[in-house]
């Protein structure tokens, strides 16, 4: 087991090293950099002196090894866009905003997902069971932009229940400024791809579940029917259930593009956007290596909790799958 | 006359031979879901490939005295115009043109990359087989569309460059797929007779282990055509990938997203389509699934 792990671990190391190094090169493989001119020319004294000060007259593999030398202690520079804040500042003030999505994206959906999942596997083929699984099926193919835009377009445009995009506006908060009427619509267009696939997969274990031996014997000792299903049911039918769910979750986590994009959404995914256009070296390097960690970190997790979890998995077997 | 019906019915018998495609095609066709699939996916084939006679507009036709004209509010442009007067009707039908030909040649790309590098890492094993998984390693911890917005910011925007972004970061699946089950195959007794018979590595691996590899790669094609057309549109969408005057679905979301409040068909139609392609497209690959999967067979 710690054989394992150790050994997962140095390939997680690998990894992120190889995506730095990608990524690094791949950001000045191209002419040009970050302080070009648009219309005003520079001196070309100041400009030599803003490159020296930013470290870019050295040559790409000095500005590497000096780059991983100060994010090995932590220092991940000044973010070409904000030069008055650092990059982890930075960072953690616009994934604040996006975790929030996240975080009320997973919340609703994954209990959304698992109670009508079980609801569709229990009242198996009744018109329930198709509506869930047609909903499910809508939910993870169509593109959630797509979602996002028809939202908009009935909520905002038609009806106009709902702001038309903005993040913890005074006026659209309610219930004791708690809520905001602003989450309503990204929440919900992103919930739609991970409430269907978590209920999807509750459905088609929990139908696995239900016909197992153990359910029988538990019905035969006369637990009641709630015990059944709560207890032996879904417990056993949320094991197969991390190996999905989990690498979910750092996806939902880093937010999406296109719903910061559609809703004007402060949030990672619109830095990324213009730090890779502005070419904001730093702050690229910071949120390559954040991604890159947080799914390597959460396939590791899931694995681990998975033998953890199901006690018949053994790491060597698994090793070969 | 007993005669005759006894050789019908022999013939019959000879013609019924069920073989794995013949059974799998039988059971595609009995599915609903599937057909339907079918059938909206080649309703944008066809769209794609005849748009010129189609549609009634070229696709880069400006009309600027007849701008953001409404749907159904002149029989000129069935369909209403864009912001710059091209007709939307002939847009739509071009953009079923750039959807398909993204899609399908994106998962060639895939395919071309993955399957030879799934196929060296499952037969050749050992160093092989290490460097190309942690190739994929290291694909698997950078997801795929950040790389592609990296790829497109420093290489530039335009349909190739797209296809060939997109395919560059769609094949990990494929290698995947294809080494797991090389590695479970080259175990079978088939592999060990046509070696005991004196069939040399080629032969092994093209007639006998690729053949039986292909149902799981067939399944995963189906779902990564409309994987590529979501991320064209996605990259079009954010106004990075294919670029003007070319029609593409993704893009025309995009830019109608500045005139949703008043100009909602801008947004509504190439959304629906980009909706129905996918839908079609997974029809299919769900219909594909459940009819090469033998373990099904009752």
């Amino acid at each position: 087991m710690t054989r394992y792990i150790l050994g997962r671990l140095a390939s997680l190391l690998f990894v992120l090293l190889a995506v730095s190094i990608i990524t690094f090169s791949l950001m000045r493989a191209v002419p040009g950099g970050p302080f070009d001119e648009g219309k005003q020319r520079l001196p070309e004294a100041a400009k030599a002196n803003i490159l020296r000060k930013y470290g870019l007259d050295q040559p790409v593999w000095k500005q590497y090894l000096k780059y991983m030398w100060n994010a090995l202690h932590f220092d991940f520079g000044i973010p070409y866009q904000v030069p008055t804040t650092t990059v982890t500042a930075l960072i953690a003030q616009t994934w604040f905003v996006t975790a929030q999505v996240g975080l009320m994206t997973i919340g609703l959906s994954y209990s959304l997902g698992l109670a009508m999942g079980l609801i569709a596997a229990y009242y198996q083929n009744s018109w329930i069971d198709s509506l869930v699984t047609f909903v499910a099926m809508l939910g993870t193919t169509i593109p959630n932009f797509v979602v996002a835009l028809w939202l908009l377009l009935l909520f905002s445009v038609r009806l106009k229940w709902l702001p038309m995009g903005g993040w913890g506006e005074e006026q659209n908060r309610f219930f004791f400024g708690l809520l905001s009427k602003d989450w309503i619509m990204p929440v919900v267009a992103y919930s739609l791809r991970p409430f269907s696939t978590v209920a999807r997969y509750t459905r088609a274990s929990v139908v696995d579940a239900i016909y197992a031996d153990y359910v029988r014997t538990a019905r035969a000792k006369g637990l009641g029917e709630r015990a059944v299903l709560l207890r032996h049911v879904l417990k056993n039918a949320l094991i197969p259930m991390v190996t999905v769910l989990g690498p979910d979750i750092p996806n939902l986590l880093t937010g999406s593009i296109f719903i910061e994009a559609t809703f004007r959404i402060p949030g990672l995914g619109k830095y990324f956007w213009t730090s890779t256009f502005n070419r904001d070296y730093p702050m690229i390097m910071a949120l390559a290596l954040l991604i890159a960690l947080l799914w390597s970190v959460t396939y590791l997790f899931t694995d681990v909790v998975y033998t953890w979890a199901d006690p018949r998995i053994r790491f060597g077997e698994a090793e070969g799958a | 006359m007993m005669g005759t019906v006894d050789l019908v019915s022999a013939q019959d018998v000879h013609y019924r031979q069920r073989t794995l495609w013949g059974d799998a095609v039988r059971r595609f066709f009995r599915n609903r879901l599937a057909v339907l699939g079918l059938i909206i996916v080649l309703f944008f084939l066809f769209l794609a490939i005849f748009a010129d006679l189609i549609a009634p507009y070229p696709y880069d036709k400006m009309h600027l005295d007849k701008t953001l004209r409404f749907p159904f509010t002149d029989p000129e442009f069935l369909l209403g115009t864009d912001e710059i007067g091209r007709d939307y009707l002939s847009r739509l039908i071009y953009g079923a043109r750039t959807s398909m030909t993204v899609g399908l040649s994106v998962q060639a790309i895939a395919f071309i990359i993955g399957v030879p590098l799934g196929a060296i890492a499952g037969l050749r094993g050992g160093m092989a087989d290490f460097a190309v998984m942690r190739l994929v390693d290291i694909m698997t911890a950078f997801p795929g569309l950040l790389l592609a917005i990296m790829l497109v910011a420093v290489w530039g925007g335009g349909m190739w460059k797209v296809i060939a972004i997109l395919g560059f970061t769609s094949w990990v699946g494929i290698t995947r797929i294809t080494r797991a089950q090389l590695l479970s195959l080259r175990e079978k007794e088939y592999v060990e007779a046509a070696r005991c018979v004196g069939a040399n590595g080629v032969r092994i691996v093209v007639r006998h282990l690729l053949p039986n590899a292909l149902t799981p790669l067939l399944v995963a094609l189906s779902f990564g055509i409309p994987g590529a057309i979501f991320g064209e549109a996605g990259l079009s969408f954010m106004g990075i990938g294919i670029n003007d005057p070319v029609a593409s679905w993704g893009k025309m979301v995009g830019i109608s997203s500045a005139y949703v409040r008043v100009y909602w068909h801008l947004a509504f139609f190439p959304t629906v389509l980009i909706a129905l392609t996918m839908l079609g497209f997974s029809f299919v690959g769900d219909g594909l699934r459940d009819a090469l999967d033998p373990r099904l067979i009752e």
